[in-house]
């Protein structure tokens, strides 16, 4: 009777105690468990059905109660702790000891395309399907594309990559297709640190692409109105673009 | 956003698929269990692009099943926080609204949609701001921000936000 007197308070205490120490309270409960089965079970006196009521679903609330906890934890910490917006690490985030290259939207629609040409062209096989996702990368990387020709694209970008751009960054812009310099360190705050050196060079990219798009623009609006062949087109294309350049 | 990415798999290969076609089964079979398939570490595996190379193979003990290291290139597609993503909203509810990005889905929950904009019911559910210049609903394009992932087996879920400065909608397909 002592014992489960002990624990009961025990237990209340811990479930009290909603932002203690995640390690002290698993040992809490998990003693508190294992008392339980081994010595007050088999005492059943008047108790145990009280017992029964804070030790059994003890493990079950303290986790509850613990998961609360830590959410008031996190939820007081990270607007003290990091006021400025979530930064775009990708290159931490990536795997290590593999190769990986990240690509703009206009590159993969390119690629993805070329596949899917290739696709129709070799195989009747109905059972070489190309996966759901594909058809549907593709279709987005086609819907986001603001640019026509990913290699232009990229020569204008890469200047950027002396002045500390990742290639990560460059094709966050480019898949964005942002129009102001603010918008840009607003979108990608991890430029943010390097604004007072990358304003100047960054404005001129901008513009630089503003004038790919334009072209790519002109080019859908000439294939709306002609609607010409694609190969017509492709070459087409390329001919504005390297007119920009 | 989309990667290049290298990427090794062993491949288990019945003898009956040995022969002069031999290489031409694994890259085959290589397709059919890679492509589409996603995982935390690289995301959406979009679609396989070349094979590097091929190793030599290793009978398995007792089955007669030879496994072959096999190097690939492919092309991913896995969102990142903190990324910006432009999707196509497909549900409007009043919790909030799912869009899509490629193979992704996003959530933004109404928490994360400008607190000027009002959800509206009716047929067609839509997020609107009070002076109704802005409205999201289903096939709208948004611009949002990865604020949060999850990855199961054949999926990847999304939390987004359009509470931030150059987010929100791009082209509202009924003022079109």
């Amino acid at each position: 009777m002592e014992k489960g007197a002990t624990l009961k308070s025990k237990g209340k205490e811990d479930s009290f105690k909603g932002k203690d120490d995640s390690s002290m309270k698993s040992k809490y409960g998990r003693k508190v468990h294992i008392n339980f089965e081994g010595s007050l079970e088999p005492k059943t006196l008047s108790s145990p059905k009280h017992v029964g009521k804070d030790g059994t679903p003890f493990p079950k609330g303290y986790s509850s109660k613990g998961g609360k906890g830590d959410k008031i934890a996190n939820g007081g910490k990270t607007p003290a702790k990091e006021p400025q917006p979530l930064e775009l690490n990708i290159e931490l985030e990536l795997p290590e000891n593999v190769k990986c290259m990240s690509m703009m939207d206009c590159e993969a629609a390119s690629i993805l395309q070329g596949i899917q040409d290739q696709m129709v062209t070799l195989s009747k096989d109905p059972e070489l399907k190309l996966p759901v996702p594909f058809d549907k990368g593709l279709q987005y990387a086609k819907r986001g594309v603001h640019y026509t020709n990913p290699q232009s694209v990229r020569k204008v970008l890469e200047t950027l990559t002396k002045h500390g751009v990742s290639n990560s960054e460059l094709c966050e812009i480019a898949n964005v297709g942002p129009e102001s310099v603010d918008e840009v360190f607003s979108l990608v705050p991890s430029l943010k640190a390097k604004r007072s050196k990358l304003s100047e060079p960054l404005k001129g990219v901008l513009s630089e692409l503003a004038k790919l798009k334009e072209s790519a623009s002109l080019a859908s609006q000439l294939e709306e109105k002609v609607n010409m062949g694609e190969n017509q087109h492709k070459e087409e294309n390329s001919h504005e673009d390297s007119f920009v350049w | 956003m989309f990667f290049h990415i290298v990427l090794e798999r062993n491949m288990q290969l019945h003898p009956r698929h040995f022969g002069r076609n031999l290489r031409d089964n694994i890259v085959a079979k290589l397709m059919k269990d890679v492509e589409g398939t996603c995982s935390g570490r690289h995301g959406f595996v979009v679609a396989i692009t070349g094979i590097e190379n091929i190793g030599k193979g290793l009978i398995r003990d007792g089955t007669g099943f030879v496994s072959f290291p096999v190097k690939y290139q492919c092309v991913v597609f896995r969102p990142f926080k903190g990324e910006i993503l432009e999707a196509v909203v497909t549900m409007v509810n009043k919790m909030g609204f799912f869009a899509e990005a490629g193979p992704v889905q996003i959530f933004v929950s109404n928490h994360l949609i400008p607190d000027d904009m009002e959800f509206q019911s009716g047929d067609m559910p839509n997020y609107t701001t009070s002076d109704g210049s802005v409205k999201i609903q289903k096939d709208s394009e948004v611009r949002l921000k990865i604020i949060g992932t999850r990855v199961d087996a054949t999926e990847i879920f999304c939390i987004g936000t359009i509470k931030d400065d150059f987010l929100g909608v791009i082209n509202d397909p009924a003022a079109a």
